[in-house]
């Protein structure tokens, strides 16, 4: 192994850590929710701020918990709650929705894309 | 017109050989992770750029992804894509270390290099093309950790083969 060779290796080693403390326990990753009913955005919230937020859908008041920077389904007038089971969202992307109530949330993230592709 | 071949070009084809079988036996395994795998083939990348020099690990490198694929018959569908751009970012990567002057890179570092940029260009082709999730970067430390494992180990064999083999330039 040359100088170079060490170099790499430990450079490489050094930076693993990083890599994983950045990706696994960055905080805050989403910093806004969009809520949605029948398919309509109805408000766009800011994760900064504590509350819990009322929804009216077609079968009654769905409660949305937004704390920690992170939201949730607290009740729905549902049969399943699915939605309530369905815990936090924190990350962009994730996306959380009582279907029978069509109450939908989703957390923002700068571009908002696709999921994924399939060809 | 007559094609001629060189000496060059049949110790090419030869390596090429043998880094397709490498890879098409890879193919067989299991995988543990989408998108992970130990790229044995990259070992033969790595022991010809140390013997014949850049280009012809490029053409070994780039030649084994196109046979790979065809045999195994994932020519041209996002597998291939996301081979393709692991190999030419790693070949960019090696042709940047091996002229970097005064560097005196051996087959470990070489091969550690050509894994992480390897798994890296794969990564965002994958982010970019065909999953533009940001769920997709939690896999990213652990793929970068199995790319270092493999590209110390693809390192020490390539060394191993070096000094054992009697491979003459020309």
């Amino acid at each position: 192994m040359t100088r170079a060779d060490w170099t790499v290796v430990l450079l490489a080693i050094a930076l693993l850590p990083v890599l994983y403390i950045k990706l696994w326990f960055s905080q805050g990753h989403g910093q806004q929710a969009s809520i949605w009913v029948d398919g309509q955005v109805m408000e766009v919230l800011s994760l900064d701020d504590p509350r819990k937020l009322s929804v009216t859908g077609p079968l009654g008041v769905s409660v949305l918990e937004i704390r920690d920077h992170k939201i949730r389904f607290l009740d729905s007038p549902c049969r399943g709650k699915v939605c309530v089971h369905g815990g936090w969202l924190t990350e962009v992307g994730e996306l959380l929705a009582c279907l029978p109530n069509k109450v939908m949330v989703r957390i923002l993230g700068s571009d908002p894309r696709f999921d994924a592709m399939n060809y | 017109m007559q094609i001629t071949t060189t000496r060059e070009d049949i110790t090419i084809a030869w390596l090429t050989a043998l880094a397709i079988t490498i890879h098409v036996a890879e193919g067989a395994f299991p995988s543990l992770l989408p998108g992970l795998k130990p790229g044995l083939a990259n070992v033969v990348t790595i022991a010809v750029l140390i013997r014949f020099g850049w280009s012809s690990a490029a053409w070994v490198s780039l030649l084994r992804v196109l046979m790979g694929s065809l045999i195994l018959g994932t020519f041209l569908s996002p597998t291939f894509v996301l081979s393709m751009t692991g190999a030419v970012c790693s070949i960019a990567v090696l042709a940047l270390a091996s002229r970097l002057p005064g560097a005196g890179f051996g087959p470990v570092g070489y091969s550690v290099l050509a894994a992480l940029a390897h798994m890296g260009g794969q990564f965002l082709a994958a982010y970019w093309l065909f999953i533009p999730h940001p769920g997709l970067f939690h896999l990213l430390p652990v793929l970068m950790t199995a790319a270092l494992i493999f590209g110390l180990l693809g390192g020490i064999i390539a060394r191993t083969m070096l000094d054992g083999a009697s491979l003459q330039p020309q």
